[in-house]
């Protein structure tokens, strides 16, 4: 297992598009969540409106909030990518059965992907908290406004949070890519959903009763609650561009405990056929 | 020629005592993709250690689907197979099979070295065995270039480097030469000729008669996933018999018929075709001589691979 999980290891570090997601991913948090806002505010926008951000927000005291709130559709659609690419392009590259020949067994390659990749999220989740850090520092010292941290333990929450937020996005990703056998699909279909179908769920939930229930339990709607009970600022998700949510928020222990099932669910699911079906 | 036998309670008792005779048995080995699809139908096959065998059919015959099941990448419908004396598929078989399934398939984005590496890490390998098999399949000078970079002769060596990493007892190459040049051709037919040599038993598959007849010890011939030939090449092609080209032809002939050593003497192509044990060629030529018959060529013909080849996969059904 320790050989699979350091070849899987080695093949999400030698790939480029690992590096351009983080990159990219890094980049727009970092000019979405401080960049822009601050230079609204420089700019003497400031007048209370939507997507208008107060400094407060941009200090290292709100660090962990303002970061948190990035992760349930932003980082979401990356990680889902990073999962898809984890395990679809296996398949359209044909690798996968070049791999199952060597002999690890289909689950010990689908464990190993999987720890690869659960640790290929941390980094994702710290690049963009040190960006942040920097960010919010200089704004403080910009101000003259001296510099207060949040306290560890908000940070370990927050970055916990975040983590476990993409981990559910990566899972949705790898069984997307198992499901397909491939990328452009299960690329495709994550997006369609993130973007459209729970927006479109919650919008009918308000006229169909049926559908009232099953908002509390989508994605989106529960890795919102989760930072949002973290003290994250979720009311611009409300009506800020694509993937905006305006609710309902669920408590933070459901939030956490359906997103872990999401996880165990989507992993249970893609294990099930990876193991069950032909290789061809 | 086709067989339909078992050898399940033989190679049991092989086991209570000495190494079973066969690497890969098979019985009524069967896959169905869905009603209308029968991609293999009822296969009985069996590679002896030590061996090269080749699996030989048209396109379409089966082959890769046969080979993707004794791997475990396929599960069959039907029938049941042991490799190495294990089912298909298995940590503990796979660990001593090296195979190239179809065109060789790796990390585009990884350099030919570090796709050995991720292989090697999978299988539990030491990653020193990597330079070892990148210089015997002559990849040395390019080992360090990306795989999207390499021609497909090189793609090929790649997949026999790669099939070579555990040191196996069984190589399994499905289609090793496709889009190989002539002499990469001839290099691969060589290598493989070697690898036999050396105690490993391999079995690979080919749509072309020429691959299988120049290097494999026996053949298995199939067609509409059946199995319709199995044997050495000598027992494919059948007995040999002479053909001889004299004047005057029909003294020959009589000459011939009179001959206690032959069993049968035909008029075909200006000539004679005998058949006879080859050893009597020498008292047949004497005779034709001693009988004022001039001899202007006597030689061994068989039937040519090609010709069984072609009659097993386009006749009808058996």
């Amino acid at each position: 297992m320790k050989g699979s999980v350091s070849a899987e290891l080695l093949l999400l570090r030698k790939r480029t598009s690992t590096w351009i997601l983080l990159g990219i991913w890094t980049a727009l948090a970092s000019f979405f969540s401080y960049l822009l806002p601050y230079l609204e505010y420089r700019n003497g926008d400031l007048g209370g409106g939507p997507g208008e951000v107060p400094l407060e927000e941009l200090l290292p005291q709100r660090l962990a909030g303002r970061l948190s709130g990035g992760f349930p559709f932003f980082g979401g659609v990356f990680a889902l990518m990073l999962g898809v690419l984890a395990l679809g392009s296996e398949y359209g590259w044909g690798t996968l059965r070049t791999v199952l020949v060597q002999r690890p067994g289909r689950l010990r390659v689908f464990a190993a992907k999987l720890v690869a990749l659960g640790a290929g999220l941390v980094p994702f989740v710290f690049a963009v908290f040190v960006v942040g850090t920097l960010s919010s520092y200089a704004i403080a010292r910009n101000e003259g406004i001296e510099v207060a941290w949040p306290s560890v333990w908000e940070l370990v929450r927050a970055l916990a949070a975040g983590w476990l937020i993409l981990a559910v996005w990566a899972a949705l990703g790898v069984t997307l890519g198992v499901l397909s056998r491939g990328t452009a699909l299960a690329i495709g279909v994550g997006i369609l959903y993130a973007l459209v179908i729970e927006g479109l769920i919650s919008a009918f939930a308000d006229q169909v009763s049926v559908l009232e229930p099953l908002v509390e339990f989508l994605l989106r709607a529960n890795a919102y609650s989760l930072v949002e009970g973290l003290g994250a600022s979720t009311t611009g998700a409300a009506t800020n561009g694509p993937g905006a949510f305006s609710g309902p928020y669920v408590g933070g222990t459901q939030a956490f405990i359906v997103l872990a099932g999401y996880v165990a669910a989507f992993i249970g699911l893609s294990g099930f056929l990876l193991r069950r079906r032909d290789v061809t | 020629m086709s067989r339909a036998r078992s050898r399940r309670g033989r190679a049991n008792t092989e086991r209570e005592g000495v190494e079973p005779a066969f690497v890969i048995e098979t019985q009524d080995l069967s896959k169905h993709y869905g009603e209308r699809i029968l991609a293999v139908d009822h296969l009985t096959m069996g590679v002896r250690r030590g061996e090269v065998y080749g699996f030989l059919g048209p396109n379409g015959a089966g082959k890769t689907t046969t080979l993707r099941m004794l791997l475990g990448l396929i599960r069959p419908t039907a029938g049941s197979a042991l490799v190495l004396e294990s089912p298909p598929g298995t940590p503990q078989g796979l660990a001593r099979i090296g195979a190239l399934v179809e065109t060789p398939a790796f990390y585009p984005f990884l350099s030919g070295r570090d796709n050995l590496r991720v292989l090697a890490r999978h299988a539990g390998v030491p990653e020193m065995r990597i330079e070892a098999v990148v210089e015997e399949v002559d990849l040395t000078a390019r080992a360090r270039d990306r795989f999207a970079t390499y021609s497909l002769g090189m793609k090929q060596r790649l997949g026999v480097a790669a099939a070579l990493l555990k040191d196996p007892e069984l190589l399994i190459l499905d289609e090793p030469m496709n889009g190989m040049d002539a002499a990469g051709m001839a290099e691969m037919r060589s290598f493989i000729r070697n690898l036999g040599q050396n105690g490993r038993t391999v079995l690979f598959s080919s749509h072309l008669m020429s691959e299988v007849e120049q290097v494999c010890d026996r053949v298995g011939v199939i067609r509409s996933g059946k199995l319709v030939g199995e044997g050495t090449l000598d027992e494919l092609r059948g007995r040999a018999g002479l053909r001889v080209r004299a004047e005057p032809l029909e003294l020959a002939e009589r000459v011939v018929s009179a001959a206690a050593e032959v069993e049968h003497v035909a008029i075909a192509d200006d000539g004679l075709l005998i058949a006879a044990d080859p050893n009597a060629a020498a008292a047949i030529n004497r005779a034709l001589v001693e009988a004022g018959v001039e001899v202007s060529e006597l030689r061994l013909e068989r039937a040519s691979l090609e010709k069984v080849f072609l009659e097993l996969t386009q006749g009808g059904e058996d």
